[in-house]
């Protein structure tokens, strides 16, 4: 029995396999649940995932190294968001001013509120710098965080926060002053809710997913250049 | 076999990113790369292969399954915000709201035909 246990464990198919049925298992919740915003599918998945994790008595190091075989294809789906953008194009040029004219403004201050309220409540540096990647998606949060440094997993951590949070806040708000233009909404969702947010966008429609998509590249771009400049201006 | 030359060439853009981070020494990552790259390449040939949608579409239902393995990690690393929990909160949970309602306001400010709205008819500061 131990031996099976042993064994199971040895093979990263096991890990595949539990990620796999907990992510389906929080889609499947999530539409029970009458798909809240406040709780994505990705988290109820993540939070069947860690008690998985703890039933089979996988450490999490562990799991993290067995799913990278499966996590490896983040890189080609990166780069597959470029179709929605070509496909969207059209779409885009036409707001190519507006966009142009916030993103830069809207990328700086998502980081810039997070570092300015966690300094004005006496948060070290470290932790200052775990948050300003805070709208940056993971890939590119990981390297810019080894540029400003501070601590990955708190900086994942408040990834996902800030993930959550966007999407619940983007929502909210439009509802609040009645945007329902997609686009707005789908940018809006990808420059201040990265990977999170584009999933909300693509669930409301491509034209909403496109341009989170093109918000989220646009973001991450932009912060990947500027936050390690700016942290090295201030002397952090 | 569509499926298959289509993520071959996202493969393959995705390695012509590695190749272009690594030559120029870029800050961003190989992936991120390998997106500007492909998008560069469909506006210039202006053409989209039939490989290449099918993957996509195939692919990018799977981002969401995809990051979920990142965010468990968060739930074994929650003693680390132990310290600094409010200051973390509130800068997280406030900093977003500030954020997408300057967003929001700023996209709608600079919308072509001004999309009316209430927020519009203030003078810009």
């Amino acid at each position: 029995m131990n031996e099976w246990h042993a064994s199971l464990l040895n093979s990263p198919i096991l890990a595949i396999a539990l990620t796999l049925a907990a992510y389906l298992g929080g889609v499947r919740l999530f539409e029970r649940l009458g798909r809240p915003s406040w709780c994505p599918a990705v988290l109820i998945g993540a939070l069947l995932t860690a008690t998985g994790l703890w039933l089979l008595g996988l450490p999490y190091p562990d799991y993290q190294r067995d799913v990278a075989w499966l996590t490896l294809l983040l890189g080609p789906v990166t780069v597959a968001l470029a179709v929605p953008l070509y496909q969207q194009r059209q779409h885009i040029f036409a707001l190519w001013k507006p966009i142009l004219c916030c993103l830069p403004l809207a990328a700086a201050l998502a980081a810039l509120y997070a570092v300015v309220i966690a300094w004005l409540l006496g948060a070290p540096p470290p932790v200052l710098a775990s948050l300003a990647p805070k709208s940056v998606t993971a890939p590119l949060a990981i390297g810019i965080q080894e540029q400003i440094g501070g601590s990955p997993s708190l900086m994942l951590g408040g990834l996902l926060i800030t993930g959550v949070m966007a999407t619940l806040f983007v929502t909210w708000l439009a509802r609040l002053f009645k945007i329902s233009d997609p686009r707005l909404i789908g940018f809006a969702l990808g420059v201040n809710g990265h990977a999170i947010g584009t999933v909300r966008a693509f669930e409301l429609g491509p034209t909403a997913g496109a341009f989170a998509s093109l918000g989220m590249s646009l973001t991450g771009v932009f912060s990947a250049l500027f936050l390690p400049l700016v942290w090295r201006l201030f002397g952090f | 076999m569509t499926l298959l030359r289509g993520f071959l060439w996202l493969l393959g853009f995705q390695l012509l990113g590695q190749l272009a981070v690594e030559w120029l020494s870029l800050p961003v990552s190989h992936a991120m790369a390998g997106l500007l790259l492909l998008l560069v390449w469909l506006l210039v040939t202006r053409r989209l292969n039939e490989g290449v949608a099918a993957a996509s579409q195939a692919l990018i239902p799977l981002l969401a399954m995809l990051i979920m393995p990142g965010v468990v990690g968060v739930f074994f690393v929650i003693d680390e915000f132990a310290g600094h929990w409010t200051a973390v909160m509130l800068a997280l949970v406030l900093g977003t709201l500030l954020s997408v309602l300057t967003t929001l306001w700023l996209m709608r400010r600079f919308m072509p035909g001004g999309a009316a709205s209430v927020d519009t008819e203030e003078p810009r500061p």
